[in-house]
C-alpha cells in the first residue's frame, strides 16, 4: 500500500515538474520572438531620421526613398502579422543595402556624422537582430526537442502542445556574394 | 623578431651577462664560506673545543652571509633591469606601444569581476604588466597566479595544501561592440554540464544562463552562460565563435573567456613563469628569448585575430 502510494506521488511530481518545463520553454520561445520584435522596432524607427538625412544630399535615389518609407510604414501598422513583418524587414533590409551601396556616389553625404551614426546603429541593428533570431530559434529548438523526444512525445499532444517552427535565414543572407553580382550593378 | 641582429639589445645583453656572472660568483663565495663554517663548527665540537669551534665558525659564517646578502639587491637589480631593458625593447620591436611594468598586474579584485572562475583565491598574486594598443584597440595582459588553500587533517594537527585555481596569462582587450550584460565561456567539464542539465531539465525553476550556440564544435569545447540571452548571441556571432575556436587551437590548454563591461578577458593557462632573467643560465644564448618572444607576438595578435579592429557597431 506504501509502496503504491509513493509511486503514485513520485508520478504526480514528475508530472509538475515536466509540465511545468514545458511551460517554461514554451514561455521562452514567446519571450525570444518578442526580443525579435523589440528589435525590429528599434530598427524600423531609424528610417525616418535616414532618410531625412538622405534626402538631403541625393537627387536620384528618390524612388527608393518613398519605396523605404513606405515599406517602414506598412511595418509598423498595427494590423500587421508577425510572418509579414518578417518579410516587409528582409524587403527593407535590402532596399536599404542598396541605398548604402548607391550612396558612394556621394561623398558629401559619406562625410556626414549624422550619417556615419546612422550607418552604425544600422549595423549594429542588423547583428542585434540576427542575435534576436538566433535566440529565438534555440529557443524553438529546445522546445520542440522537449515535446518530439521520449516521454515529452507521450503528452504534448494531449496537452496541447504543438512544435514550432524556426526562423528559416532570409534567401539573401544564405547567399553567398559573388563578385560578378556585384559589378553588374 | 630577429634577436641575433638587434645590435642594441644584444649590447644590453652583454652587459647583463657581465652583471649575472658576477651575482653567481659572488654567490658560489657566500655559500662555499657557510659550508665552511659548518664544517669547521662540526670539527671544533668533534675534537672536543665547543668554545673555540663556535668562534671559528662564526668568522666565515658572518662574511658569507654578508657576501649573499650583499648580492641580494644586485640580483634584484639585475631582475628588474632585464624585464625593463630585454624585455621591454623585445616589445618595442613587436609594436611600438607595448610598455612593461614588472611591478605591476592585474589586481585581485579586477581578477575576481572578470568571473573567468568560480573559485575565490586565497592566495593571489600577479606581476609583468604589460600594456599596448592595436590599431583602435587597447589591451593589456599580465602573468596571475591565485589558489585556494585546503585544510587536511593529519597525525600532528592540520596541514595546508595549496591548489592552483589559475596560473597564467590574463588578457583584456576593449570589446568592439557595446554590451550591458555578462557572458562567460569556459572550457566544457562533466560537473558543470550535469548541473547545468539538472537545473534546466529536472527542476524547471531558478535562473537559467545556460547558453546553447549553434556551432556543434564549439559547444563541445566550452559552456556559455550569459545573463541575457540575446546579447551572449550578439557578441559570440558564428563568426567570431570561430575565431575563437582558433585561437583555442593555437593555445596549449583550453582557454576561457568572459565579456564583462565592455571589455573582453582570456585567460590562458600555462605552466612557465614568462619575461624572467636567468641566473644560473647566460643570457647568451640565441635561444633564451624565443619563447618571451613567441608569447608576447601571440597576445599582440589576439587582437588581428579576434577582428576586434572591425568597429561598426558604435563603439570607437
Amino acid at each position: 500500500m506504501i509502496i503504491a502510494l509513493i509511486i503514485i506521488a513520485v508520478i504526480f511530481l514528475f508530472g509538475i515538474f515536466f509540465y511545468n518545463s514545458l511551460i517554461g520553454r514554451k514561455n521562452q520561445v514567446i519571450n525570444a520572438f518578442s526580443a525579435i520584435d523589440v528589435m525590429l522596432k528599434k530598427r524600423f524607427d531609424l528610417i525616418p531620421n535616414l532618410v531625412e538625412t538622405v534626402k538631403q544630399y541625393t537627387k536620384y535615389e528618390q524612388s527608393t526613398l518613398t519605396k523605404i518609407t513606405e515599406l517602414r510604414t506598412k511595418a509598423t501598422s498595427p494590423s500587421v502579422s508577425d510572418a509579414e513583418k518578417a518579410q516587409i524587414d528582409a524587403q527593407l533590409s535590402s532596399s536599404v543595402k542598396g541605398l548604402m551601396v548607391n550612396i558612394e556616389n556621394y561623398p558629401d553625404l559619406k562625410a556626414n556624422q549624422n550619417f556615419i551614426n546612422l550607418q552604425t546603429t544600422w549595423t549594429e541593428s542588423e547583428e542585434q537582430i540576427a542575435a534576436a533570431r538566433r535566440t529565438y530559434n534555440s529557443a524553438v529548438t529546445d522546445y520542440n526537442n522537449a515535446i518530439m523526444m521520449f516521454p515529452g512525445n507521450m503528452f504534448a499532444g494531449m496537452l496541447n502542445f504543438h512544435p514550432t517552427p524556426v526562423l528559416a535565414t532570409a534567401e539573401e543572407e544564405r547567399k553567398n556574394i559573388s563578385a560578378k553580382e556585384l559589378f553588374n550593378n | 623578431m630577429d634577436v641575433a641582429n638587434h645590435a642594441a639589445l644584444q649590447n644590453t645583453l652583454a652587459a647583463l651577462e657581465i652583471d649575472r656572472q658576477k651575482i653567481v660568483s659572488t654567490q658560489k663565495k657566500g655559500y662555499i664560506f657557510i659550508v665552511l663554517a659548518i664544517i669547521l663548527t662540526i670539527a671544533g665540537f668533534y675534537f672536543g673545543i665547543g668554545v673555540f669551534a663556535i668562534l671559528a665558525g662564526l668568522i666565515p659564517a658572518v662574511y658569507g652571509g654578508s657576501l649573499l646578502y650583499k648580492i641580494a639587491d644586485a640580483l634584484t637589480t639585475y631582475m628588474q633591469s632585464f624585464k625593463v631593458d630585454v624585455i621591454g625593447s623585445v616589445l618595442k620591436s613587436v609594436n611600438e606601444s607595448l610598455q612593461i611594468q614588472p611591478a605591476l598586474g592585474i589586481s585581485s579584485e579586477e581578477f575576481e569581476q572578470t568571473q573567468l572562475f568560480t573559485q575565490e583565491p586565497d592566495r593571489y598574486r600577479s606581476e609583468d604588466l604589460i600594456n599596448g594598443k592595436a590599431d583602435k584597440t587597447s589591451f593589456y595582459f599580465a602573468e596571475v597566479h591565485a589558489e585556494y588553500k585546503t585544510e587536511v587533517q593529519t597525525k600532528n594537527g592540520t596541514r595546508t595544501e595549496w591548489h592552483d585555481i589559475f596560473r597564467g596569462i590574463i588578457f583584456v582587450a576593449d570589446f568592439n561592440k557595446n554590451f550591458k550584460a555578462a557572458t562567460v565561456v569556459r572550457p566544457k567539464d562533466l560537473f558543470g554540464q550535469m548541473g547545468a542539465w539538472f537545473s534546466k531539465n529536472v527542476f524547471s525553476f531558478g535562473n537559467n544562463t545556460l547558453v546553447e550556440l549553434e556551432n556543434s564544435v564549439f559547444n563541445q569545447t566550452f559552456t556559455t552562460h550569459g545573463t541575457d540571452q540575446v546579447e551572449a548571441r550578439y557578441i559570440l556571432t558564428p563568426a567570431m565563435m570561430e575565431r575563437i575556436l582558433e585561437l583555442n587551437r593555437n593555445s596549449k590548454n583550453t582557454i576561457s573567456l568572459s565579456f564583462i563591461n565592455n571589455r573582453m578577458n582570456i585567460a590562458f593557462p600555462l605552466d612557465r613563469n614568462y619575461f624572467e632573467a636567468p641566473v644560473f643560465k647566460t643570457l647568451l644564448n640565441p635561444e633564451l628569448l624565443n619563447q618571451d618572444v613567441a608569447a608576447i607576438k601571440f597576445m599582440y595578435e589576439i587582437v588581428k585575430e579576434l577582428d576586434l579592429n572591425t568597429r561598426i557597431w558604435g563603439k570607437d
